[in-house]
């Protein structure tokens, strides 16, 4: 009776708030050209009591499981696949704080006294994680790991105390090919495990066919000044979908050129003609999709355990284009955003949503008919110069576009074969740029740099940036390529080794994240195939010195008349002669004989 | 008459190859960082390139021995954090490494003017007439394109370089005191002039001065080890006070030449042995090689007990083949040395061969290298196979010269046999 009253008590609460601890919602933003960022973001509230009593409902027992006995007070682990391309779809979704660099980034803090102790637990954690998301999370050893400084501050609220006995740990696995083993497990962790609401979009084939493709896992505490503290699991997936990919047919997925008469052309180019020369303006008309289009499947209902409060989808278009959605659904319009639209959906009703292309009226060029992107703080690429497999450079162009300086941290990781030579930094600005007599001092003011060792940690090195206005600036440094033992390669050894990307936190003029490409580094190999004439013709050549410079020490120096002639070649010259005079005495009897014959005629 | 016309001549030698340096670097500015990057000249333990690496991490106040570039001696950062910035003054640089190929030549030409190379105390050549002089000796060493390459090439071995020639002539004009700080510092700087303690401290007893004669070999050479043995100890202990407090520097610059955790090419034979080793003997072959490298001292010491100076002459050929990290300074160390020993040539029987492979393997590695690593069309065996050639050819001439010393000893009970074809039996 006592034990029924308990656990009513348990359930009682857990219920009450349970519809305010779930929610998810799709933002659909239609990109330049035929992209459409795609941002799914489900979130799951726990009170910290309740998952330290191991009560897990909304949060996924296996990675709490996992958290509490790694100890791990804030966890961020990203898949990525593919590039943003900034100079077209501008901001990156969240600021790209949900991103990660190509491949899976994983970091967390840890409650660790030593760091002999974070190591420890971090080896646990990453063991654990990889199992749990099919990853080779296993992969990230000590040369893969750092302790970054400046990058990475706790996103959660924790008391100063417990923050003091934490590690921050951060490892990445460029080389990491992010696919649907790793959806599944995602998708598992969710309450309504993507059977229900927007997770049932989630389909691996367009997931992994999208041009860029962020799958992010954080798991934070959260302490309301009033209320109790939370852990909050957030998860996101941000995708770029290629519209006119996503609706290629699937009986046809083989992209044909449209014949002529299907061309829309832009009649005011001086060169049209119909029939003969046109310029295709398509594209230009802006896009239109149906959600089972470019999803490959429609929406089935809402998830049940949501927050009823918030609307699952959104798009942010231009108030002019027309949106269909399926029926039973209910849009929302906001008074402070007027080119965002919301809908409300009834749980167990398929849901579709149609955008319709623009009309253009006669010739007339229309309007892109989408929200223009926002530039971004920073632009950031980064490349490797030089050519040859000995000596290289990396060169990080950072532009900012804004008014103001932009302040931040550049992040990089590299592997211990890259063997970076630090006094070569230098910080070049632009010769185009206003300010052309900023000083490399000025512009790199503090650097974090942890050197590598070979086979046991990778270079970290991490700078405090600042750029003026309108400037571009020229990261360098140079670095030598490393020979390794032949089994240290990678079976493709001439593929080259991924190097990973660079992380730049700004800190003003806000908080955001970029992050580049990562590298291919391509080293230099030895000859795979001949370990063994390698260890014999180096032996052969030791052999011969010593062997050579042996006899010349030990034996007894002689005249060449007073030498005892060797036993091996006296037997030999004998046999030699011995031969001569056979062949002389055949010839000789040869000679005879006809002579013989000659007197016996006679 | 004739002192000043050596003395003009001498002169005329230091500073027509102290001029050339100076023209090659300040003429060609881009030399010095070119051949710096050429595998031949710098290897992970001379690299100029990462003396400066080690330099900018000490001035920052970051360990340079916590890390996998640098592996150089402690005492190198000082000495080059008092020079000028070698990027706004790159001349301090220069002028320091044009003068320790300065003194390196002084050192020779002491070395051949004692006419050891001839004479010692236990053993007089009956060719020594024909000795070389050391104004010679001295600019075969200064004008050979391999020391100066090393020179300019600003490769960290030109110091150990000069202190051994240093501690071999100190060992010669009788202080065997001032003969075993240099090898101190040479073995502080590189490691493997240690290995040349044993013919030096005979050499040096051979040659001891007679007020201060100590009479015990035994007694004379606890002594010279001693001394050695606490000069590097001192050494050891400055680095260990200038690295801040910490013995991580021992793993860095001597656990390297052990352990070959760095493959880098070079043109010795180690690296792409130990690239293509198996794993599991790694650590016996390792044993093996440095077992090869250390055999000979003592044999040699023994059987050319009488001619100290050879010993140590044939012992550098062999270290600048089979040393962890060999480069051409090395050999031009061995070069100069061989000219000490101009007296032997008419015996000796493949200078020839030995140095037409010398010179293919020359030309051929730095194109070899160049179709591995830059043009893509050859694969590592191309240099590794010309780094055998060379590796053959200087070998070839050490065997060579160590049989011209023996003939040359053996002619002196046998002088019937000059100049007549002979066997080893």
């Amino acid at each position: 009776m006592r034990s029924l009253l308990s656990l009513l008590l348990l359930i009682v609460p857990s219920v009450l708030v349970s519809a305010a601890d779930y929610h998810e919602q799709l933002n659909l933003r239609p990109l330049p050209l035929s992209a459409l960022l795609a941002s799914f973001n489900f979130r799951a509230n726990t009170s910290l009591a309740d998952f330290e009593a191991h009560n897990f409902r909304l949060f996924p027992r296996s990675l709490g499981q996992i958290l509490q006995y790694a100890g791990t007070r804030e966890l961020h682990l990203r898949f990525t696949l593919g590039r943003w391309d900034a100079e077209s779809w501008g901001t990156r979704p969240w600021d790209g704080t949900r991103e990660g660099g190509t491949g899976v980034e994983l970091w967390a803090w840890l409650d660790a006294e030593t760091d002999e102790e974070a190591d420890e637990k971090w080896l646990t954690l990453t063991n654990a994680l990889s199992g749990l998301f099919c990853a080779s999370l296993n992969f990230i050893d000590g040369t893969r790991t750092i302790r970054p400084v400046l990058s990475f501050q706790p996103e959660g609220d924790h008391p100063n105390s417990t923050l003091q006995s934490t590690r921050l740990l951060h490892g990445v696995l460029p080389h990491e090919v992010v696919c649907t083993e790793n959806l599944t497990p995602f998708l598992k962790m969710l309450p309504c495990k993507g059977k229900a609401g927007i997770a049932s979009l989630l389909d691996g084939h367009k997931l992994f066919d999208a041009s860029f493709q962020s799958m992010a896992i954080d798991v934070r505490p959260i302490c309301p000044s009033e209320g109790e503290c939370v852990l909050q699991l957030e998860q996101t997936v941000d995708m770029v979908l290629d519209v006119d990919r996503s609706k290629r047919p699937h009986d046809n997925p083989i992209p044909r050129p449209p014949p002529g008469h299907d061309l829309i052309c832009d009649i005011t180019k001086p060169y049209h003609e119909p029939g003969d020369s046109c310029y295709p303006v398509d594209h230009l008309r802006g896009q239109d999709w149906t959600l089972s289009q470019i999803f490959g499947r429609t929406m089935k209902g809402t998830c049940p355990l949501t927050d009823a409060e918030v609307p699952p989808v959104c798009v942010h278009i231009p108030p002019t284009r027309d949106i269909f959605a399926s029926e039973g659904a209910h849009e929302i319009k906001y008074s402070n955003d007027d080119s965002l639209r919301c809908y409300k959906i009834e749980q167990d009703q398929e849901f579709t949503l149609i955008l319709t292309k623009t009309e253009s009226s006669g010739g007339e060029v229309a309007p892109l008919g989408i929200v223009k992107p926002e530039t971004p703080v920073l632009y950031a690429e980064r490349s490797f110069t030089g050519h040859g497999q000995e000596h290289g450079g990396v060169q990080a162009i950072l532009t900012n576009p804004g008014d103001d300086p932009v302040e931040f941290v550049y992040m990089e990781s590299l592997p211990w074969f890259m063997r970076v030579y630090l006094h070569t930094l230098s910080a070049r600005i632009s010769a185009s740029s206003p300010n052309v007599n900023t000083s490399s001092a000025d512009i790199i003011k503090e650097i974090y740099y942890r050197p590598a060792l070979d086979r046991a940690r990778g270079t970290q090195l991490e700078l405090l940036v600042s750029i003026p206005p309108h400037c571009t600036v020229f990261l360098t440094y140079d670095f030598e390529k490393s020979i390794l033992r032949y089994t240290e390669y990678p079976p493709d050894a001439n593929r080259g080794f991924d190097v990973a990307a660079a992380v730049i936190t700004t800190l003003e003029p806000k908080v955001m994240n970029i992050r580049t490409t990562s590298l291919l580094l391509y080293l230099p190999t030895p000859d795979f195939s001949m370990p063994y004439n390698v260890i014999i013709f180096t032996s052969t050549t030791i052999a011969l010195a010593f062997g050579g410079l042996y006899n010349i020490l030990v034996r007894r120096m002689v005249g060449a008349n007073e030498a005892p002639r060797a036993a091996f070649k006296d037997k030999f010259v004998g046999f030699i002669e011995k031969l001569k005079k056979k062949r002389a005495a055949a010839s000789a009897g040869g000679s005879a004989k006809p002579a013989a014959a000659n007197t016996e005629a006679k | 008459m004739s002192t000043t016309m050596t003395l003009q001549s001498k002169v005329g030698v230091f500073a027509g190859a102290a001029l050339l340096r100076l023209v090659l670097f300040t003429a060609f500015p881009s030399l010095p960082d070119l051949l710096t990057g050429r595998v031949e000249i710098s290897t992970p333990v001379t690299s100029f390139k990462r003396l400066q690496e080690g330099l900018f991490l000490y001035d920052h106040n970051v360990s340079p021995y916590d890390g996998g570039v640098f592996h150089q001696a402690p005492l190198l950062l000082p000495l080059f954090s008092l020079l000028p910035d070698v990027k706004t003054w790159p001349i301090f640089t220069a002028l320091l490494y044009i003068l320790v190929d300065l003194l390196s030549a002084y050192a020779l030409l002491v070395i051949a003017d004692s006419g050891e190379a001839g004479q010692s105390k236990h053993f007089t050549s009956p060719r020594r007439a024909k000795r070389s002089s050391g104004l010679l000796v001295a600019a075969a060493f200064l004008f050979n394109p391999y020391t100066i390459a090393s020179c300019i090439g600003r490769s960290t071995s030109v110091f150990t370089n000069c202190a051994i020639l240093f501690a071999i002539a100190k060992a010669l004009s009788g202080s065997p005191f001032n003969s075993m700080v240099a090898i101190s510092f040479a073995s502080y700087l590189s490691m493997y002039p240690i290995l040349l303690l044993p013919p030096l401290v005979l050499l040096a007893y051979d040659r001891q001065s007679e007020k201060r004669r100590i009479g015990s070999a035994i007694q004379f050479s606890l002594r010279a080890i001693l001394i050695a043995a606490t000069c590097i100890s001192l050494l050891l202990a400055m680095s260990f006070a200038l690295t801040g407090n910490s013995w991580d520097f021992l793993a860095r610059t001597y656990g390297i030449q052990l352990t070959l955790s760095d493959l880098t090419p070079t043109v010795g034979l180690w690296w792409y042995f130990f690239i293509e080793i198996f794993d599991s003997f790694r650590a016996f072959f390792l044993a093996v090689f440095w077992l090869h490298l250390v055999i000979y001292v003592g044999g040699l010491s023994i059987r050319l007990r009488t001619q100290p100076l050879a010993v140590l002459t044939i012992l550098l050929g062999i270290f600048a083949v089979f040393k962890p990290y060999p480069s051409i300074p090395d050999t031009s160390l061995f070069l100069a040395m061989l000219a000490l020993f101009r007296h032997l040539y008419p015996i000796m029987r493949y200078t020839y061969v030995a140095s037409a492979t010398m010179l293919y393997a020359t030309f051929l590695g730095p194109a070899f290298y160049h179709l591995w690593i830059y043009a893509g069309s050859g694969n590592a065996n191309f240099f590794y196979a010309i780094t055998l050639v060379w590796s053959l050819g200087q070998s070839l001439f050490v065997s060579d010269l160590t049989f011209a010393v023996l003939r040359d000893e053996w002619e002196v009970e046998r002088p019937d046999m000059v100049g007549k074809e002979i066997r080893q039996i």
